[in-house]
C-alpha cells in the first residue's frame, strides 16, 4: 500500500461556513428547546408519569450506541491489524467521540435538574449501573483521545495497538452498559432479558457503521477528495452483515419472549396489537430499517454510491424506530400489579400508556445530531483526520 | 468593602509611586492625577453611610439564633446543609442548639420571615424577602425555595416570634421526644386527633 | 444476637462521640472563632455517625422497619386516605400539568378478576421495599433508605433522571413537570424532581401515624413489623398478610390483607 498523506479540510471555503453555520444553527436550536423545557418544566413535553423517558432519550441512546459503534472501524484496523481500514481510523475515532459528545448532551439536558450535574460528578451509587456509565463515558472519552493521540503523533504510533486493544474493549463494556440501563429494569416485561446487552452491542455496530459511511462519504464528496470503491465497498458489505445480525437478535428477543408465559403480553402488544409500536416494529425497523438496506447494500446496484447512502439512511432511521419502540413501546405496555388480574385507577394502572413527541423534544434530540456534525465539521478542519485521498490505486494492495 | 477599599489604595499609592520614583518624572502628573481619582472614590465611600445591603430580616429578641449573629451569618449554610442530611438521611429530630430550636430550614422562615406594609408575608420573588434580601447582595444564588416552602405556614401569628426563650418548642415539636416507635405502634389514633 | 449486641457497643460509643461533637460544633466553634474548620467537622459528624437508636432525637432507628397493613376487606371509602394525603403534603397545586403529569403519591386500585367476576379496590403507595429497585437504580444516591426501612427521595441530590421510575414495579413515584410554589412546610417539593410517599416521615417523627392511616378508619395499621408485640405484627402474625408482586422478592414494608 502506498504512503497517505493526512489533510486538514481547508476551512476558508464557502462550503465550510455553510456546513458550521447549518451545524450550529441546528445545535443552538436543540440547545434553546432544552432551555425551554427546562423554563417551564417537563410539562410541555410529551412525557408524563407513564412514559418516563420519551424522545430525547430515544435520540440519546441511538448516538451514544452509535458512538460505541462508530469505533469499529479503527477497532479492526487496530485490533484486528487489518490494513484496509487503517487510513480511517482517525476519522472512526473522532466520529465516536463527536457521537458521544451529542448523545450525551441531550441525555443531560433533559435532566430535569441539569444544574445539579456537579451532584451526578460527586455524589455516586456505585450499585446504579447509570453511575457505571458517567465512569464508562467519560473513560471512552479519555481512552479514545488517547487513542487518537497514538495514531497522529508519529512518536507514539507504536503505541497505537494496545491504545488501539483498550478501546475496543471499553466500548464493549459501555455498550453492554448502555444495554443493561434496561435489562436490568425487572418490573418491565419489555426490558427484562439478558438479550438486550449483547442486542445493543450489536445494533451499535450497524448503527455507528452506517452513520460512519454517511459522514465519510459526505467528505469526500464536499471536499472533492478521492474516495474508491474499494474502501466504500468493504465497508457496505459489513455494514449489510451487521444488519442481519441485528434482525437475528430481534428475532431471537421476540421468540424468546414468546416462548416465556409471562412475557407474551408485552410481545403480542410490540408484534400485533400495538398501534403506533406495531407499526414502528413491522414497516420502519424491519422492512425500511432493515430489510430494503440489506436488498440495496447486496443487489447488483450496491456499488452505487446514492444506495449505499439511500441504505445507510434508512439504516439509522430504522434504528432510531427500533429505539422508539424498545424504549417508549416497553413504557407505554402496562405493568402488572396483579398478574391475570385487570387493574384500573387514576393513575393509568393497566392501560396502554399514550405518548405523543412534542417539538422541543424532538429539536432537543436533532440538537444532538448537530453538535456531533459540528464537532466532525471542527475536527476535520484543524486536525488531519482524513486521508487527502482515498482512491483505491492508493488504498487497495491489488490495484494496478 | 471599606477596609477592602483602604488596602487596595495603599498598595496602589506604594506601587505608583514606586514606580514614578524609578522610571520617569514626567508620568508624575499622572500619577497625581491617579491618585486623586482614588482618593475621590474613597471619599464618596466614607460619605455614605451604608453601601453595605439592606438587609430585611425579622430580628428577633431572643439571647441567639442557633449560633449568635455574626456565627449565622457565616455558617448557616453549613448548618442547613449539616442538619438536611442528618434529618432527612438519619431522622434525626434533635435541636440544632441542644435544647430549643431547629436547624432546619422551616425554623429559620418561621422565626425570620418578614411582612408587607399589608402585613402579609413577602414571598421568595420578592426583594424584600429575608433570604433574598442578602443573597441578592452577595451575588449568591440558592435554589431552596424552588422545593421548601418560603413563609410560615397558617395564620403567622403563631409564628411572629418575639422571643425564642417564651415558647416551649418541645411541646410542639419533638425533640427531647422519647416516645419509641413501639408505643406509637401501639397508641390508638384517637390520642393524636390534635395533631393537624 | 451477638453481633447486634456489639453493634449497640460501638453505636453507644459512636453516641458518645457524636454528642460531644455536636455539643462542640454549637457551642465553642462559635467563640472559638473558627472560620474553615467548621464545614470539614460538620461534615465529619455526618458521616461519622452510627445510627441506630430507638430515641428520635438520635435519629431513626435500625432495629425498627416501619410498615403498613392495609385491610382491604375493610369497607372504607379509600378516597378519604387519597384526600388526606393530598393534603398532607400540598399535592394536587400544579396549574399546567397534564392529568398523567401530575403527582399521586397514593392512589386507589380496581382489580377485576376476569375469570371469576371478583372485584376489590385497594389503595397503593410506595411500598417501601426492603431491596427497593429504586435505590439501586439512583445514580446519585437521592433514593435511600432510612435506617428505619422508610424509602425517601433526597431531593437535595435528585438530579431530575427518572430511572427510578423505570425501575419502581409499583409505579410508585411521581415526577414533579412544572414550577411549583407555595408547599406546605412538611413536604418541600419542587420542578425537575422525583417524589414520592414518604410514609409521612415528617408525622411519623413527631409521634403521628401518616395521614392515610388516619384517615383510613382503622383500615390501615401502622407500625413496627420487627417487633413482635406491635400490633401490626400481631395483625399480620394472626391473620396474615400479603405484598403486592411478592414474587419480584423485594419485600415491600406494605402488607395487605383481602387480596
Amino acid at each position: 500500500m502506498k504512503k497517505l498523506h493526512f489533510l486538514e479540510v481547508e476551512g476558508n471555503t464557502k462550503g465550510f461556513y455553510t456546513f458550521l453555520g447549518l451545524f450550529s444553527l441546528i445545535s443552538v436550536i436543540g440547545i434553546l428547546a432544552a432551555y425551554y423545557m427546562e423554563h417551564n418544566g417537563h410539562w410541555v413535553t410529551g412525557m408524563n408519569n407513564q412514559i418516563i423517558w420519551g424522545t430525547p432519550h430515544v435520540f440519546a441512546i441511538f448516538l451514544i450506541v452509535a458512538a460505541s459503534g462508530a469505533l469499529n472501524v479503527a477497532s479492526i484496523s487496530s485490533v484486528f491489524a487489518k490494513t484496509p481500514y487503517k487510513p480511517l481510523a482517525r476519522l472512526s475515532g473522532m466520529l465516536a467521540l463527536a457521537l458521544l459528545s451529542g448523545g450525551l448532551m441531550v441525555l443531560l439536558l433533559d435532566l430535569g435538574r441539569p444544574d445539579r450535574l456537579i451532584v451526578a460528578m460527586t455524589k455516586f451509587n456505585f450499585v446504579s449501573i447509570f453511575t457505571w456509565n458517567i465512569f464508562l463515558y467519560t473513560g471512552f472519552m479519555g481512552i479514545v483521545g488517547i487513542y487518537l493521540w497514538t495514531m497522529m503523533d508519529r512518536p507514539y504510533n507504536s503505541l497505537t495497538r494496545k491504545a488501539g486493544m483498550a478501546a475496543f474493549i471499553w466500548r464493549l463494556i459501555l455498550t453492554t452498559g448502555t444495554g443493561s440501563i434496561f435489562g436490568f429494569l425487572i418490573a418491565r416485561e419489555a426490558y427484562d432479558s439478558a438479550l438486550l446487552a449483547p442486542m445493543f452491542i450489536i445494533m451499535s455496530f450497524s448503527f455507528g457503521l452506517a452513520f460512519f459511511i454517511l459522514v465519510l462519504m459526505g467528505l469526500y464528496k464536499y471536499t472533492q477528495r478521492d474516495l474508491g470503491d474499494f474502501i466504500v465497498n468493504r465497508l457496505k458489505n459489513l455494514l449489510g452483515v451487521f444488519v442481519a445480525a441485528v434482525l437475528y437478535f430481534v428475532l431471537v428477543y421476540h421468540v424468546t419472549n414468546l416462548y416465556s408465559a409471562d412475557h407474551r403480553g408485552i410481545t403480542a402488544f410490540i408484534l400485533t396489537d400495538g398501534g403506533i409500536y406495531t407499526f414502528l416494529f413491522w414497516v420502519v425497523q424491519i422492512v425500511l430499517g432493515s430489510l430494503v438496506p440489506l436488498a440495496l447494500l447486496y443487489a447488483p446496484t450496491g456499488k452505487n454510491r446514492t444506495m449505499i447512502g439511500l441504505a445507510s439512511v434508512l439504516i439509522i432511521i430504522g434504528g432510531m424506530a427500533q429505539l422508539y419502540v424498545i424504549i417508549i413501546g416497553g413504557q407505554a405496555y402496562p405493568m402488572h400489579l396483579f398478574p391475570g388480574m385487570e387493574v384500573s385507577s387514576s393513575f393509568y394502572d393497566g392501560v396502554v400508556a399514550s405518548y405523543a413527541p412534542s417539538l422541543p423534544e424532538v429539536l432537543l434530540g436533532v440538537g444532538g445530531f448537530g453538535v456531533t456534525l459540528l464537532l466532525v465539521t471542527v475536527a476535520v478542519a484543524v486536525l488531519k483526520f482524513l486521508p487527502g485521498s482515498l482512491a483505491d490505486a492508493l488504498t487497495d494492495p491489488h490495484s494496478k | 468593602m471599606w477596609l477592602q477599599l483602604n488596602i487596595d489604595f495603599s498598595f496602589n499609592s506604594s506601587f505608583i509611586s514606586k514606580k514614578s520614583k524609578e522610571k520617569s518624572l514626567h508620568k508624575l502628573p499622572l500619577a497625581v492625577a491617579g491618585l486623586a481619582l482614588i482618593a475621590s472614590f474613597n471619599t464618596v465611600n466614607a460619605s455614605q453611610s451604608n453601601l453595605g445591603p439592606s438587609i430585611t430580616i425579622q430580628e428577633t429578641s431572643g439571647e441567639k439564633c442557633v449560633l449568635p449573629s455574626e456565627e449565622m451569618r457565616r455558617q448557616h449554610p453549613d448548618i442547613l446543609k449539616h442538619d438536611r442530611i442528618k434529618t432527612l438521611r438519619e431522622g434525626v429530630r434533635a435541636k440544632a442548639d441542644g435544647g430549643v430550636l431547629d436547624g432546619s430550614l422551616k425554623q429559620c422562615v418561621n422565626c425570620h420571615a418578614i411582612k408587607d406594609d399589608n402585613n402579609k408575608y413577602v414571598r421568595i420573588d420578592n426583594d424584600q424577602h429575608f433570604c433574598v434580601s442578602c443573597h441578592q447582595y452577595a451575588a449568591v444564588s440558592i435554589d431552596c425555595f424552588q422545593c421548601h416552602r418560603d413563609i410560615p405556614e397558617g395564620s403567622g401569628d403563631f409564628h411572629a416570634l418575639s422571643n425564642h426563650k417564651d415558647i416551649n418548642y418541645n411541646a410542639v415539636v419533638p425533640g427531647t421526644y422519647s416516645l419509641t416507635v413501639q408505643d406509637m405502634a401501639n397508641i390508638a389514633p384517637e390520642v393524636h386527633s390534635d395533631d393537624n | 444476637m451477638t453481633i447486634n449486641i456489639e453493634n449497640e457497643k460501638q453505636q453507644d460509643a459512636a453516641t458518645k462521640v457524636e454528642t460531644s461533637r455536636r455539643n462542640f460544633i454549637f457551642g465553642s466553634v462559635a467563640a472559638a472563632g473558627l472560620t474553615v474548620a467548621p464545614a470539614v467537622m460538620l461534615y465529619q459528624t455526618a458521616n461519622a455517625r452510627s445510627l441506630s437508636d430507638f430515641s428520635l432525637k438520635d435519629g431513626a432507628s435500625s432495629k425498627v422497619r416501619l410498615g403498613m397493613l392495609v385491610d382491604t376487606s375493610k369497607q372504607v371509602d379509600w378516597n378519604k386516605s387519597v384526600e388526606a394525603c393530598n393534603k398532607e403534603h400540598g399535592l394536587g397545586n400544579e396549574k399546567d400539568s397534564r392529568d398523567d403529569q401530575k403527582t399521586q403519591y397514593i392512589r386507589v386500585v380496581d382489580v377485576k378478576n376476569k375469570g371469576t367476576g371478583y372485584t376489590m379496590s385497594l389503595p397503593v403507595m410506595c411500598q417501601h421495599c426492603e431491596q427497593a429497585p429504586c435505590i439501586d437504580v439512583c445514580p446519585t444516591g437521592a433514593s435511600m433508605k432510612r435506617p428505619d426501612g422508610i424509602v425517601l427521595v433526597d431531593s437535595h441530590r435528585c438530579i431530575g433522571c427518572r430511572y427510578c421510575m423505570m425501575a419502581c414495579p409499583y409505579k410508585a413515584r411521581s415526577f414533579v413537570h412544572e414550577v411549583l410554589t407555595d408547599q406546605t412546610e412538611n413536604t418541600p417539593r419542587g420542578k425537575g424532581c422525583v417524589e414520592s410517599c414518604n410514609m409521612c416521615v415528617n408525622r411519623i417523627d413527631k409521634g403521628q401515624e401518616p395521614a392515610c392511616v388516619k384517615a383510613s378508619n382503622g383500615a390501615i395499621v401502622f407500625g413496627d413489623l420487627n417487633d413482635p408485640t406491635s400490633t401490626i405484627s400481631a395483625l399480620l402474625k394472626e391473620h396474615g398478610g400479603k405484598q403486592i408482586r411478592a414474587d419480584l422478592k423485594l419485600n415491600p414494608g406494605v402488607y395487605y390483607q383481602g387480596i
